[in-house]
């Protein structure tokens, strides 16, 4: 495998050009010069390999998510699909490989600092703080709040306005996710899809750019699932978000979805539009077996 | 008279006993760190009285000597110099309480640092034998605080003469009031939050961009600081400090026990839990001679014995402790309650 070396070039304003200006100098070149990621890239995974011992999680996975669309990362069980976000989000390190965000590789970011880039991730079981309320898991999100700081958060004058403007940003988004109604309750009192949309809420807060969702539909009632993708559908185009969702139940989520990777056995073995990976020939032998 | 007395020692020993246990539920209660080893911050106050005051006067007067093995005549001396300077004395204690804070918070980071990434059990137990390691280096290397025979500190309170033990009775207390409106303040505000998540879910904190590392070290440090506070006024209040005295039952275990009473994640639950183990202890101490004929057991083992008999129950019966976590909303609920309709 060739080493691959990268040139960043972060020039914003060159996004007022035209297109066929900007694209020969928005791109990130390896030494083949192949072209690994363009201006659309918001995520790029190049070649990433883990292993636990001697099982080999994610071989050589390469993936591009382009900016504001609802991928779908989908596979059998123990196809790697929850390994690859633990990678990316920097739960994991890889063994091998390099993942941009947004220009910057990530690799070997931390998980809270991977946050603090824009790319968040929610969890296959909820992960909620389940003594705090709806309201203050939410605010919990929120970045760079003086009154986190042992020294200013004695004196109250130095985080009251940004306290006051984080609340206030904190009930839009829980009235954008339709919780705002029970902004009092624990985070334990809530049902299995509120808990995920409590999720979503979070990572609003934080400023993400792109979501990364493992399974949201799982344990979900049926009409709540429609819900909550038209849910994602809208936060897409207000906030121009970027989501990569891993999901077991394709049917209901499918009308939603831009693209599609589909992953067995550690690789990515399909891309494309929903309906090109779901006839593909491989895909098909995944979920059903040889 | 008596009564008196009886009342100023309970002042003084809640103060000591709230300072503690209240830097315990900043770090423990509200962070979820499991510090066993809350003794050391402790210890490590009441050394700073032992090694900095006495030697800093004895070379102001310029006695000779070494402070350790002449102490007592040399304390008598830099006592009696004392007593009839009130600004010295007043400059003096002030100052070893800023050494005392600065020395906590290098303990609190240098306890914490080595197991702060591994996990709450090798954390626990890390601070559990630093505790226990700064105590039995006290108790071995004489410079420090006298040795297992312990070493006089000076008396800053000299000046009060007669009314001396009423004064650092009252002086501990306001200092017990004013680190628990410190923590009150820290808890109330967003940081309180913070330290709820964290406690609450490490992982969740971590994806949502939450440094824990960082977090974790900065509440030991302030928590220990706290904790060095409560150790230098002890050893001001009692007028000595002997290593061996600072065990883990009582300076760990107890205010451990007084947190789980009261509430954890509560600092009124603390004041409780602190003013009801205390009460409860001087009762016993009073009384003993008279509960002895009762006993089938030394009397010196019912305290730990009831204390331990009140452990299991709360934890079996009300785990949450007598005044459960609340909600603590950093902004007034009526203003909560407007946003919300808006």
């Amino acid at each position: 495998m060739h080493q691959i070396t990268y040139t960043y070039i972060n020039l914003p304003h060159l996004y007022l050009l035209p297109e066929k200006l900007i694209s020969p100098i928005k791109v990130i070149k390896d030494t083949h010069n192949k072209i690994v990621m363009t201006k659309d890239d918001l995520l790029v995974v190049e070649g990433v390999r883990k292993t636990f011992g001697g099982l080999v999680a994610l071989d050589e996975v390469n993936m591009k998510v382009k900016k504001n669309l609802l991928v779908m990362l989908i596979g059998p069980n123990g196809s790697g699909k929850t390994t690859l976000i633990n990678v990316i989000s920097g739960i994991y390190k890889p063994d091998k490989g390099k993942i941009i965000f947004e220009n910057k590789e990530i690799t070997e970011c931390s998980a809270d600092e991977v946050c603090r880039e824009g790319l968040v991730r929610t969890f296959q079981i909820p992960q909620l703080f389940t003594k705090l309320t709806v309201l203050e898991n939410v605010l919990t999100a929120y970045k760079d709040n003086p009154g986190t700081s042992f020294l200013k958060a004695c004196v109250k004058r130095t985080w009251i306005q940004r306290e006051t403007e984080a609340t206030k940003k904190a009930f839009e988004i829980l009235d954008t996710v339709g919780l705002s109604h029970m902004w009092d309750k624990r985070a334990s009192e809530l049902s299995g899809g509120q808990m995920k949309l409590l999720e979503t809420a979070r990572a609003l807060m934080s400023g993400a750019k792109m979501i990364m969702m493992d399974e949201p539909a799982a344990g979900v009632f049926p009409s709540l699932i429609d819900k909550i993708f038209k849910h994602f559908v809208e936060l897409k185009k207000k906030f121009g978000l970027t989501f990569l969702i891993i999901e077991h139940r394709l049917e209901p989520v499918l009308p939603y979805v831009d693209y599609v990777y589909a992953m067995d056995r550690g690789r990515v073995i399909s891309e494309g539009k929903p309906k090109e990976v779901l006839n593909d020939e491989k895909v098909i032998e995944s979920y059903l077996g040889e | 008279m008596a009564a008196i007395d009886f009342l100023l020692d309970m002042l003084a020993t809640v103060g000591v006993y709230l300072m503690l246990t209240l830097s315990l539920n900043l770090d423990s209660g509200y962070c979820g760190i499991p510090n066993f080893g809350k003794v050391l911050a402790m210890i490590a106050g009441a050394f700073v009285v032992a090694f900095f005051p006495g030697r800093i006067l004895a070379t102001m007067l310029g006695m000779s000597g070494d402070f350790v093995t002449d102490n007592a005549s040399m304390i008598f001396q830099i006592n009696s110099f004392l007593a009839s300077n009130f600004l010295i004395s007043t400059a003096l204690f002030i100052a070893t309480i800023i050494v005392a804070i600065g020395f906590g918070m290098i303990v609190g980071y240098v306890s914490t640092r080595p197991a702060v990434k591994i996990g709450s059990g090798p954390l626990a137990i890390t601070l559990l034998v630093m505790g226990e390691g700064l105590r039995v280096i006290g108790t071995n290397y004489a410079p420090l605080a006298g040795g297992s025979i312990g070493i006089s500190a000076p008396d800053v309170f000299a000046w009060a003469g007669g009314d001396r033990f009423l004064v650092v009775s009252v002086v501990v207390f306001v200092f017990s009031v004013a680190i628990f409106f410190f923590v009150n303040r820290l808890t109330n505000a967003p940081l309180g939050r913070m330290l709820r998540a964290v406690r609450d879910n490490e992982i969740a904190a971590e994806s949502l961009g939450i440094d824990i590392v960082g977090v974790k070290l900065k509440t030991m440090m302030v928590s220990s600081a706290i904790a060095a506070v409560a150790g230098a006024l002890y050893a001001f209040y009692s007028g000595a400090v002997i290593s061996t005295a600072y065990t883990r039952a009582s300076w760990t275990f107890i205010p451990w026990a007084m947190m789980l009473l009261g509430g954890v994640a509560n600092n009124v639950g603390v004041v409780t839990g602190v003013f009801t183990f205390v009460f409860l202890r001087k009762l016993i101490v009073m009384y003993k001679a008279e509960l002895t004929p009762y006993l089938p057991f030394d009397v010196l083992w019912l305290e730990l014995i009831l204390y331990g008999v009140m452990v299991i129950l709360i934890l079996m019966y009300r785990p949450e402790g007598l005044i459960p976590e609340k909600r603590t909303p950093t902004l007034k609920m009526s203003t909560l309650k407007k946003m919300q309709k808006t």
